[in-house]
């Protein structure tokens, strides 16, 4: 089988699949009574992973190494790694408003890297002595994996910020536990208040069919059902029942992207001290302030203020939000931006 | 006697004064979760101008390219730059200052936060009453659940569980309360590495043509205490450089074949380098790092063969040749210039008017301007970057425990209390500090089961 003819299939295909999954997603945000939108949106997204991934595999079986070697490879593994990191911030949202913010994301990439880079940066080309490493393999994917991550979360920290637009919000989730404990005007209210409250509360942010994605957890019959469940104990009882407080849509995205973001802290750390390693072993030194290294240490920076934010009184609410969502330009600055100044050890294989 | 007393009550005075200035005033600001943001933030800001600025240029180069008038931005000349040192930022007074100020912010805070919360996580307590469940928001009040139908549930989703009479508290994750704090630690074992490291370091580059023996003299930066770490017993052969090319000509990689001689000249140890792969002896180590052409072995008509050698030719940025001069007249009064670009073997040959005459590759040999000139070799010198640096098993250290605990500090720690009240109804409630979403899932799914088990 001709390895490059179905390489450059591929690439147009998982753009098609990406271009089509977005207006689903964007669709089923407008329109959320009409059913399976979601479902097909996330078909259409596992169709794309696979796409990347056969045409990525395409890529090693033809050059005999790891494709991580030029910006083509690069582009594709990183969308790769979107999709990747989206099945997972969906699943544990259970909210389609993730495909919402991803789907374009990944598709603005796989659009770049099939049709506006040139040809001859698309081919697959051999290895530059310096990347004759097995660490090549160990820090490139992990530091794309990390921008995957925490792209996806900044993206879902953004998707956040707009449906909390104009209003006041404490965070749940932080290394302290803030937000662990009932807000007090939900302290001790009546199981029939319980259900009305809480759909309202998440019903204000955005359409109902949207807004329970965290109640269809037992039953399936909605958000007021689960609550129903546990309070159909509490309504024989007279006195104050004692019902849990269910996380809103805000909430849920909240710690969506904390969760994402703190998985890819570790990988962005892991990466660097893998990328340091190598440096040592290769040339000789762990540090030497590269612009790319200082832009992987700047990312690092933004998160690491981004989770200490978390866990500050008086910086709560959007504000981390608003850093996580600027780690987003801070991320593709130390991707692709850091390329434009065109030194460093890590021009290799780039464009200017 | 009096006056004695005095003086040593004003110590003593004096002395509480600045402990009490550390515990009150100090360690509370370093402390401060704000000043570390700030300081995160501050550290990647000036970080971000050494990417913008170029870095250890000269003089005139910023003169040139930041102008006094008009200055950049309205304030960004040369003599700003140069004053406030942006043209060596990771190095300047202010920058380590800051640094400096990230490790104590660190230490605070580990002790004053971060060791407090592991302590309180540890101590945990049973809730006794039904209205401390009132706090939790994630709690509930079953009306007939029992409290033995809990411990099976817990245990699959891998809580410790402790009991005690109608009383239950399961715990899992302790590991996200550790994390946090090996993480401040291994990041200060980093910076306490890097110090140690650039103060007895040293960093050196020797050039080095095929055949020779070389001691290692260029060092173009050392710390304070590199003396001791500077090897003058041991002297370092280079017994051939090359590189292989592959098929279409690009260059797939550098060897240097090294011996490592002691001082009667007896070679103790040798081994093959490339790129991605050093030599270490006795804390040095040999980078394979840059290449050039040193000579060619030449003989003109009978001559017995000459080592000649090469020198880089300034090609304005073009690439690199090297290039020499050969007489084919015993006087010297005619010659040719002998042109390489690469170890391939190829070399160019020009006339004395500038003209090509014509190529000739080594091991063989060519006629011009009447003479046979015969090329035995074209003679390579290895780049080599040496350095020490006694910091690196401290720097490792701290990677590897970094890399474990920010993995560890992913761990959300879950803790869920129950209690049986005497009127027979089970209070069930918990918190988790990090995964919110998936807890509330594991919270409900529990309240679920204790609820189908009943009925």
């Amino acid at each position: 089988m001709d390895l490059v003819a179905l390489q450059n299939w591929l690439d147009n295909v998982s753009f098609a699949v990406l271009f089509l999954t977005m207006l689903l997603y964007w669709t089923s945000a407008a329109f959320p009574k009409i059913p399976y939108l979601q479902i097909l949106g996330s078909t259409g997204m596992g169709v794309a992973n696979l796409c990347i991934a056969a045409l990525l595999g395409a890529r090693w079986i033809e050059a005999g190494y790891f494709p991580l070697s030029n910006l083509y490879e690069s582009l594709f593994f990183i969308a790769w790694g979107i999709t990747a990191v989206h099945f997972l911030a969906e699943n544990m949202s259970r909210s389609p408003l993730v495909g919402v913010v991803t789907a374009p994301v990944a598709m603005a990439i796989t659009a770049f890297a099939a049709l506006s880079l040139p040809a001859q940066m698309q081919v697959s080309e051999p290895l530059v002595p310096a990347l004759k490493s097995n660490w090549l393999m160990m820090h490139v994917s992990v530091m794309l994996l990390s921008y995957a991550a925490l792209m996806v979360g900044a993206l879902v920290a953004i998707a956040f910020l707009v449906i909390t637009r104009g209003q006041e919000i404490e965070l749940k989730g932080s290394s302290v536990g803030t937000g662990a404990y009932r807000t007090a005007k939900y302290r001790l209210r009546k199981s029939e208040e319980a259900s009305t409250h809480s759909a309202t509360h998440s019903g204000a942010m955005a359409s109902p069919s949207i807004a329970p994605p965290t109640a269809s957890v037992s039953n399936g019959a909605g958000g007021t059902a689960v609550l129903n469940s546990v309070s159909d104990t509490a309504t024989a009882k007279p006195s104050v029942p004692l019902s849990p407080q269910r996380l809103s849509l805000a909430d849920t995205l909240d710690n969506i992207s904390y969760r994402i973001i703190g998985l890819g802290f570790p990988l962005l750390t892991i990466g660097i001290i893998a990328g340091a390693v190598w440096a040592n072993e290769a040339w000789g030194s762990y540090w030497s302030w590269d612009p790319k290294e200082t832009w992987a240490l700047i990312t690092w920076l933004v998160f690491a203020a981004y989770l200490h934010a978390r866990i500050t009184r008086g910086w709560q609410g959007r504000r981390p939000a608003i850093l996580a969502a600027s780690g987003f330009l801070v991320v593709w600055i130390c991707y692709l931006g850091v390329n434009l100044l065109g030194k460093g050890l890590h021009s290799y294989g780039w464009f200017f | 006697m009096t006056s004695q007393n005095s003086f040593t009550a004003k110590v003593i005075n004096i002395r509480e004064i600045i402990s009490d200035y550390f515990r009150k005033e100090l360690i509370p600001l370093l402390a401060d979760l704000r000043l570390a943001i700030l300081l995160l933030l501050t550290i990647a800001l000036f970080s971000v101008s050494g990417t913008v600025i170029e870095q250890g240029e000269t003089l005139s180069f910023y003169q040139a390219n930041y102008p006094e008038d008009p200055a950049l931005f309205g304030f960004l000349s040369w003599k700003v730059i140069l004053t406030l040192g942006l043209d060596h930022v990771y190095r300047t007074w202010w920058f380590l200052a800051l640094l400096i100020l990230f490790g104590s912010s660190l230490t605070a805070c580990t002790f004053t936060r971060q060791f407090p919360a592991l302590k309180a996580a540890r101590q945990w307590k049973f809730y006794e009453q039904p209205r401390q469940f009132q706090k939790l928001a994630l709690s509930a009040e079953l009306e007939s659940g029992s409290l033995n139908a809990l411990p099976s549930l817990l245990k699959q989703k891998r809580y410790r569980i402790f009991q005690e009479g109608n009383k239950l508290y399961a715990r899992k994750g302790i590991a996200g309360r550790i994390g946090p704090i090996i993480v401040h630690a291994s990041m200060l074992l980093i910076l306490a590495g890097s110090i140690y490291g650039a103060m007895t370091g040293f960093f050196a580059q020797e050039m080095v043509p095929s055949g020779e023996t070389f001691q290692i003299r260029n060092i173009f930066d050392a710390g304070p205490w590199a003396e001791p770490q500077i090897p003058k017993d041991w002297s370092v052969k280079v017994n051939r450089f090359w590189i292989d090319y592959t098929p279409d000509g690009t260059i797939d990689q550098f060897y240097s074949d090294l011996s490592v001689l002691d001082q009667a000249g007896q070679e103790v140890d040798r081994q093959t380098i490339h790129v991605n792969k050093p030599l270490r002896h006795q804390g040095v180590t040999l980078y394979q790092a840059d290449w050039a052409i040193s000579a060619i072995r030449v003989r003109v008509n009978n001559s017995p063969f000459l080592q000649i050698p090469m020198a880089q030719l300034d090609t304005g940025g073009q690439g690199r040749v090297w290039g020499t001069w050969i007489p084919t007249k015993p006087d010297m009064s005619e010659g040719v210039s002998v042109i390489a670009k690469d170890l391939q073997g190829m070399l160019l040959i020009y006339g004395m008017d500038g003209q090509l005459v014509g190529t000739v590759r080594e091991g063989m040999s060519t006629e011009v301007n009447g003479v046979t000139l015969a090329i035995a070799e074209v003679v390579g010198s290895t780049g080599l970057q040496i350095k020490a640096d006694p910091g690196i098993p401290l720097v490792y250290t701290g990677f590897g425990l970094l890399m474990l605990s920010v993995m560890m500090s992913y761990v959300s720690h879950s803790q869920i209390w129950a209690l049986q009240s005497e009127d027979g109804s089970l209070y069930v409630g918990g918190r988790t500090n990090r995964a919110q979403v998936a807890f509330e899932r594991e919270m409900v799914e529990i309240l679920d089961q204790v609820q189908l088990k009943e009925t």
